[in-house]
């Protein structure tokens, strides 16, 4: 009996033709041939826009040979075009994994699968094709400006950078959307200056390319350059009034420009009409203004549609794993065995932890005006190595990090912590992010509390800052915010104070175990007293005649015209205070608000000291 | 049995249930609870109140594993309890003497100790806990009349003649302190402290050289401590053996005088007496006129002096004055519970803006250190350190060392480090009573508690002591 039963991933396909097909017995390369030129009907078909006939066609010979590779194309595109991207998913992954005739056509389904993976955000998981795809056809401008993006987007920016320099070598001309990527990634490293520039051939190339009109605009503000940043939005929402990318940018412009009642205008309408980051750049307009209960509904909205229309959920799972992993590692205990790094001379880094709006990246901008010191805004983060610390220390299977670290209590493992040490630095060099006259160089990789162990092993006396700030602030603050938080947590308050809880309890169980060189500095010490703050920072650090910035410069907090800044200097405001204590004046307003998270948090709170404040 | 529900016997049977006896119910609690399996020993004593409410001995029994469970507020309400159902019972004011001792009640603690006496006056146990609590309250001689009361009825009663030795000492009365002392030996924890032998004890006679053994026997305190005789012994019975722990080889080792080290019993080979280091001040006479080496008698090793000044230099932050700390003691010991401090008690030394702490804390409390956000930078050093060998070489390295009773103290005094050392209201007899200064240690100041448990003016005493 034929078994007519269509596979669940939506292909079209019958189950026993997709994935339950039978590897073994599919049709060798003479049999496949045969249907040839049915597969060339079909994408003439398609080619003709006739895509109902293409993809009946496709099915049949797909039934008959699932591995014919035009057929395969042909459905894949009718996939796509129809946006059911899971099936189309499906048979891009498969296109990639049957044996092809050449390379270029194992490229082109490489690249395929991640261009579509790209398209929906998820770079992490078009790494692997995006690398087959370079390795393939490593004179293919196309594979490493896939590349490029790919490495950009998940934090490997100046190895992304370096595969956008080659796709514009490889093509021996300019390009308009390879130019305006480089230009991202340069404002992402904070070379807001270069950014700039390549940004001006790239829309000299492509001037219709919105994208990169809105990245030229954020790189011009935050060069100080808000007159000019305005009238680059201007000209383009006047071109593409439709764009919504280019109304939210204008939008947070007015914002930054505090012309609120201007934000809620342009971000007018129906909250449900708005979509998570448009709400929240209202509710922030709204909350300036002073009215807390409707910023309240603003951003509760925004998460709620985050939640219930992206299907975004707070996933602890993995990080309590980690959390009771590492726990039970790096006791005092096992550490006293380990080996540490020599010493070395020549720059030292300095940590910064602080949960997400906390003010770490307000402290790493003030520490930047310091001379001597850099800023490499997490972009090598020591987390990086632990992937390296598997490599030099597996010596048994089925160990991984950070259990595998144990091996180098024997003694061939006792120069890995040495060599990790130097291979850090070494990242940090060849990302430009030391220059000669650098003698410190910040780190607030957003995972640094995971990894105060293998800090530890790597620069044991290293200098790590952690920013305070009132933990209902921090909820609060997170609340107004459209960012992806580790483990989702940014979607609801609930689950942000849970994911605070556990990442101090991280901070928590690392200080009781190690013997580390630790200074807690509050936010609201850091905006109401800033030059006290870096005073108190400097003498921890142990920085002989440091040349701090006057006060007044401080508070201003400008934008310096140095080569690299961190990337977050493109949002850099004046010093403020408004924001200290700010749960205060919303619990007043709405005394249930955090009523869910009191409960989580007020052991923090009593702990940190923060009851009795004033 | 714990599967079973435990009915009233008022209540019909269900199927699957069967009734068993009371007592039965009872033994099964005492068992759990003296085999330390107190969850189990509650839940099984809860069960059998949900039937029996009014029962005066089960309510007893869960109240000794309340309070073992630290549950002191019910432990005390079930007692009691207890008390008020079966007021001629001896055996619940007995106990409830040593529950009020522990919450601190000392005045409730002495009259349930009387009243014990009064229901059962040939119970030595009751007169050896109302001893306990003479002692605590600093009524020494009441405390040494008691437990001779209890020796009259029980005269091997080993706890009793230690419990009088150590009010006889804390009282400077040395001479008969010591030899109620050596009743330490019969203590149920003494088991395995000296070696299984047909040999004597030492009676400070000369023998041979290396035919004494001497046994570094007690906590690292008191071996330390008592360390200082070792010269004194090797003068009359030259190169002894000392059998210590390997976490103590790095002190002991300095003393001078000391043939051989062991860490083993089998490798002492012969010897013709033995005699524990806490042996040596009776044989030698001490009392607090005549200490010797009290400016110290052990020197850390230079070069991990100057590595461990080289790593502080690094880790601390300039300008501020080094004070190193310990809070917290071996929990297993018998007056942990008065002596260990939580981290964040120091609270007015943390205020001071001129010091740094140096932690030299070791064991599970470190973890106090995470959840410390004071105003003095604090440098939890415990983890780094690998023996006493550093934490002599870190003390070396500190203006003053700040600690409870722990063998830390000893370790500063031994090296003539200053050391401020806070202590219970009565304190373990060493350090005497009335006097800020010890004939131990030259450079040890304490800082005692003006009343029982209560630190509060102990440690702004301490802070101020800084200034």
């Amino acid at each position: 009996m034929l078994n007519t039963e269509l596979c669940g991933c939506g292909s079209g396909l019958r189950r026993v033709r997709c994935c339950e097909a039978d590897l073994t017995a599919l049709p060798d390369a003479a049999a496949l041939e045969l249907l040839t030129p049915k597969a060339v009907e079909a994408t003439t078909l398609f080619n003709e826009k006739k895509f109902r006939d293409a993809e009946a066609l496709a099915l049949k010979i797909l039934d008959m040979a699932p591995n014919q590779r035009a057929a395969l194309r042909v459905l894949f595109e009718v996939r796509r075009a129809e946006n059911k991207l899971g099936p189309a998913e499906t048979l891009a992954r498969r296109l990639a994994s049957i044996p092809a005739e050449n390379s270029a056509l194992s490229t082109a389904a490489q690249l395929q699968l991640a261009q579509l993976l790209v398209g929906q955000g998820r770079h992490q998981d078009a790494a692997p094709s995006a690398r087959a795809a370079v390795k393939l056809s490593p004179r293919d401008a196309n594979t490493h400006h896939v590349m490029g993006v790919v490495l950009t987007e998940t934090g490997h920016v100046h190895a992304g950078e370096r595969h956008y320099r080659i796709a514009i070598k490889l093509l021996g001309r300019d390009d308009g959307t390879v130019l305006a990527n480089l230009a991202w990634n340069l404002k992402l490293q904070g070379r807001l200056d270069e950014a700039a520039e390549i940004y001006q051939q790239a829309l000299a190339i492509r001037p219709d390319n919105t994208r990169g009109i809105g990245g030229f605009a954020q790189v011009e503000a935050g060069r100080a350059r808000l007159p000019q940043a305005i009238a680059l939005l201007d000209k383009a929402v006047s071109q593409w009034p439709d764009d919504r990318t280019l109304r939210l940018l204008r939008a947070l412009m007015d914002l930054q420009d505090e012309q609120f009642e201007a934000v809620i205008t342009r971000l007018s309408g129906p909250l449900e009409a708005l979509l998570p980051p448009e709400l929240a750049a209202r509710g922030q307009a709204v909350q300036r203004l002073g009215q807390i209960t409707e910023a309240v509904t603003i951003f509760a909205t925004a998460k709620q549609m985050q939640r219930e229309r992206y299907g975004q959920r707070y996933e602890p799972a993995e990080f309590l794993r980690k959390a009771e992993s590492y726990k039970a590692f790096f006791t005092a205990d096992q550490m006293l065995n380990l080996p540490r790094a020599s010493p070395a001379e020549g720059v030292q880094p300095v940590f910064l932890l602080g949960f997400p709006r906390s003010g770490s990246s307000l402290l790493e901008q003030l520490l930047a005006k310091i001379p001597g010191f850099a800023a490499s805004d997490g972009f090598m983060p020591v987390a990086g190595l632990t992937d390296l610390a598997n490599r030099l220390n597996d010596l048994e299977a089925g160990t991984n990090y950070p259990q595998t670290l144990a091996n180098m209590a024997i003694g061939d493992g006792q120069n890995i912590p040495t060599r990790l040490r130097n291979q850090h630095l070494e990242n940090l060099r060849t990302a430009g992010l030391v220059q000669p006259e650098t003698k410190f160089i910040t780190d607030r990789a957003a995972d640094n509390h995971w990894h105060l162990g293998l800090i530890k092993l790597l620069f044991p006396e290293a200098p790590i800052i952690h920013v305070l700030r009132h933990p209902l602030d921090i909820v609060l603050s997170n609340l107004g915010q459209d960012k992806r938080l580790e483990a989702n947590c940014g979607v609801s308050m609930i689950a942000t104070a849970r994911h605070y809880d556990l990442t101090m309890s991280m901070i928590k169980h690392y200080r009781g175990q190690l013997a580390l060189r630790y200074l807690p500095v509050r936010y609201e010490a850091l905006v109401s007293d800033p030059l006290t703050v870096l005073q108190g920072i400097v003498k921890f650090i142990g920085v002989t005649a440091a040349k701090l910035p006057s006060k007044p410069i401080l508070r201003v907090n400008a934008f310096q015209p140095v080569p690299r800044v961190p990337a977050h200097v493109v949002t850099q405001q004046p010093l403020h205070d408004r924001s200290a204590y700010r749960y205060r004046a919303y619990e007043a307003a709405l005394p249930q608000l955090f009523s869910e998270v009191r409960p989580i948090l007020n052991g923090w709170i009593a702990e940190l000291g923060y009851q009795d404040t004033p | 049995m714990s599967g079973q529900a435990i009915l009233s016997s008022e209540e019909p049977l269900k199927p699957g249930q069967q009734r068993v006896a009371l007592s039965d119910v009872i033994s099964q609690i005492s068992a759990l609870e003296q085999q330390n399996r107190l969850d189990e020993a509650d839940n099984l004593a809860e069960r059998v109140l949900a039937a029996v409410p009014q029962h005066p001995h089960v309510l007893h029994l869960s109240g000794i594993i309340l309070y073992r469970q630290g549950k002191i507020d019910e432990a005390i309400a079930r007692m009691e309890k207890s008390i008020a159902l079966a007021p001629t019972v001896a055996l619940y004011p007995r106990n409830m003497c040593e529950i009020y001792r522990g919450a601190g009640r000392l005045d409730d603690a002495v009259a349930s100790g009387k009243r014990a006496i009064e229901l059962a006056p040939e119970d030595s146990r009751a007169y050896f806990n109302l001893a306990l609590i003479h002692y605590e309250r600093l009524e020494l001689e009441e405390s040494v009349r008691i437990c001779d009361r209890a020796l009259a009825l029980d005269p091997n009663f080993a706890e009793a003649h230690f419990e009088r030795a150590e009010a006889l000492l804390l009282g400077g009365n040395m001479a008969e302190g010591w030899k109620s002392y050596e009743w330490r030996f019969k203590l149920k924890q003494a088991e395995g402290m000296l070696p299984k032998t047909d040999k004597p004890q030492w009676d400070g006679k000369p023998l041979p050289p290396g035919k004494l053994l001497l046994v570094a026997d007690q906590g690292f305190g008191d071996c330390i401590q008592f360390g200082r005789l070792i010269p004194w012994a090797a003068q009359i019975a030259p190169a002894p053996v000392l059998a210590c722990s390997g976490d103590l080889t790095p002190i002991l080792r300095q003393i001078p005088g000391i043939g051989r080290m062991v860490t083993r019993w089998e490798l002492t080979g012969d010897f013709d007496a033995y005699i524990p280091l806490s042996g040596l001040p009776r044989l030698a006479g001490i009392d607090s006129g005549n200490v010797p080496l009290s400016e110290g008698y052990i020197t850390p090793n230079p070069e991990l002096v100057a590595h461990w000044g080289a790593q502080l230099d690094r880790l601390l932050p300039k300008g501020k004055r080094r004070i190193a700390l310990v809070w917290a003691g071996r929990p297993t010991h018998k007056n942990d519970k008065k002596r260990t401090l939580k981290l964040a008690q120091f609270a007015p030394l943390l205020a001071r803006d001129d010091i740094v702490v140096v932690t030299v804390q070791k064991g599970e409390q470190i973890a106090q250190v995470g959840g410390y956000f004071g105003n003095a930078p604090l440098v939890n050093l415990g983890p780094d350190i690998a023996d006493f060998a550093d934490t002599m070489a870190i003390l070396n390295n500190v203006e003053r060392l700040i600690t409870i009773d722990t063998s830390v103290a000893h370790v500063a005094g031994a090296c003539g480090i200053p050391a401020s050392i806070v202590l219970p209201y009565a304190p373990d007899w060493r350090w005497l009573l009335g006097r800020d200064d010890t004939p131990w240690y030259k450079s040890v100041r304490l800082f005692r508690q003006q009343r029982p448990y209560e630190w509060g003016d102990v440690m702004e005493r301490v802070a101020r002591s800084l200034d």
